[in-house]
C-alpha cells in the first residue's frame, strides 16, 4: 500500500502478520527506530535501514516487539523489503540504492581498509573497521569500543571518518 | 612486521604508510597511525587515553602546534603494540595524547620508531618495522 502523505511525500505501509500476530508497519516508523540502534554483527543476509546494514531478524525484532525465535529471516527480509528497504548477502553486492562499487586500489592493499565510499554514510562518527568492511559506526568511540567488547569481535582499526580534507590528511601535506 | 601501505580514513588516492597500533592491550580497537619519519613524537587523540583509562593528570602537558593546529597535548608512557599475524612487538614509549585533535589518525613518529629498523618501499608500498634486538 502507498499512502499520500501531503502532497509531496509518500511512505511504504505494509500490513503483515508475524507468529499469528498482525501489524501494520511503515517505511518511517522503521527507520526513526533504527536509529538509536547499533547494528549487531552481520551474518550473511543484511538489510539497509538509514545507510547501515542490520541483520533482518534484528530489525524485525525491534519494530514488533516479538522474540526474535517466533521469524525466520527470511520472513524477515520480505517483510522490510516489501517496506522498501534494500536487502543483501555479505558475500554479493546487494542490489538497489544506495551501493556504490569501491574504486579499484592501486595496490592490493586498497582492500585492506574501507573505501573513502564506504565510509562516505558514517563521516563524522567513529567507525571500526575490519578489512574492506565497517564492523559498527557511532558517534562516541565509547560506543564502539563496548559494541566490539560485547559482541566479542576484534576491528583491524578504529578511527573518526573525516568530514573534509584537512582531518583526512591533515599534516600529511600531498 | 612488513604492512602494506594503506590509504588514510576515509581518503581516495596514493595509499600511505599507516599501521594499526594496540594502546594499552585494546586490542578490540587497535589506533590508525599514519608512520611520520617528519615527526618527533607519538601523537593520538585524547580520546584515546580515555578510552582505555589512562590517567592524565601527571602527564607531562604541553602547547604545540601540529599540522596548523594548536593543541594540548598530554605525555605519558604508555604501552603500544604492533601485531600482525603472530607477531607482535609491544613497547612503552612516551604517547602525547592531544585536545584538540580533529585528525582521523594517529601519528607515529620518530620516538615511536626507536625500537624498529624501518624500511619503506615507496614504490611497492609497503613498510616493514623490524624490531631491534639486544
Amino acid at each position: 500500500m502507498q499512502r499520500q502523505i501531503g502532497e509531496t511525500v509518500s511512505e511504504t505501509i505494509r500490513n503483515v502478520n508475524v507468529a499469528g500476530r498482525a501489524f501494520e508497519l511503515r517505511a518511517s516508523q522503521v527507520e526513526r527506530l533504527m536509529r538509536r540502534v547499533l547494528p549487531e554483527p552481520l551474518k550473511d543476509h543484511f538489510v539497509v535501514v538509514g545507510r547501515r546494514r542490520y541483520p533482518p531478524k534484528q530489525v524485525l525484532g525491534e519494530v514488533t516487539g516479538l522474540d526474535r525465535a517466533e521469524f525466520t529471516t527470511h520472513h524477515a527480509r520480505r517483510i522490510l523489503t516489501g517496506l522498501g528497504f534494500v536487502a543483501g548477502r555479505r558475500s554479493a553486492e546487494p542490489t538497489g540504492r544506495g551501493f556504490a562499487a569501491p574504486p579499484p586500489g592501486r595496490r592490493d592493499s586498497a582492500a585492506s581498509r574501507p573505501s573513502a565510499e564506504t565510509l562516505e554514510p558514517f563521516v563524522g562518527q567513529w567507525v571500526a573497521t575490519k578489512g574492506p568492511e565497517v564492523l559498527v559506526a557511532a558517534p562516541e568511540p565509547k560506543t564502539v569500543v563496548g559494541w566490539l567488547s560485547e559482541h566479542g569481535l576484534k576491528a583491524d582499526s578504529m578511527f573518526r571518518v573525516p568530514a573534509d580534507e584537512l582531518e583526512a590528511s591533515g599534516l600529511a601535506p600531498r | 612486521m612488513r604492512h602494506a601501505f594503506q590509504p588514510l580514513p576515509g581518503q581516495v588516492g596514493r595509499a600511505r604508510p599507516v599501521v594499526d597500533l594496540v594502546v594499552e592491550g585494546l586490542d578490540v580497537a587497535p589506533q590508525a597511525c599514519l608512520i611520520d619519519t617528519g615527526a618527533t613524537e607519538i601523537r593520538l587523540g585524547r580520546h584515546v587515553a580515555e578510552i582505555v583509562g589512562l590517567d592524565l593528570d601527571k602527564a607531562v602537558v604541553d602547547e604545540t602546534v601540529v599540522g596548523g593546529l594548536r593543541t594540548t597535548a598530554s605525555g605519558v608512557t604508555a604501552e603500544l603494540s604492533l601485531r600482525q599475524g603472530r607477531s607482535s612487538h609491544t613497547w612503552s614509549p612516551t604517547v602525547y595524547f592531544c585536545d584538540p585533535w580533529p585528525w582521523a589518525f594517529g601519528l607515529l613518529g620518530l620516538s615511536g620508531l626507536d625500537p624498529f629498523l624501518l624500511t619503506i618501499n615507496a614504490y611497492d608500498e609497503w613498510s616493514e618495522l623490524r624490531p631491534r634486538h639486544g
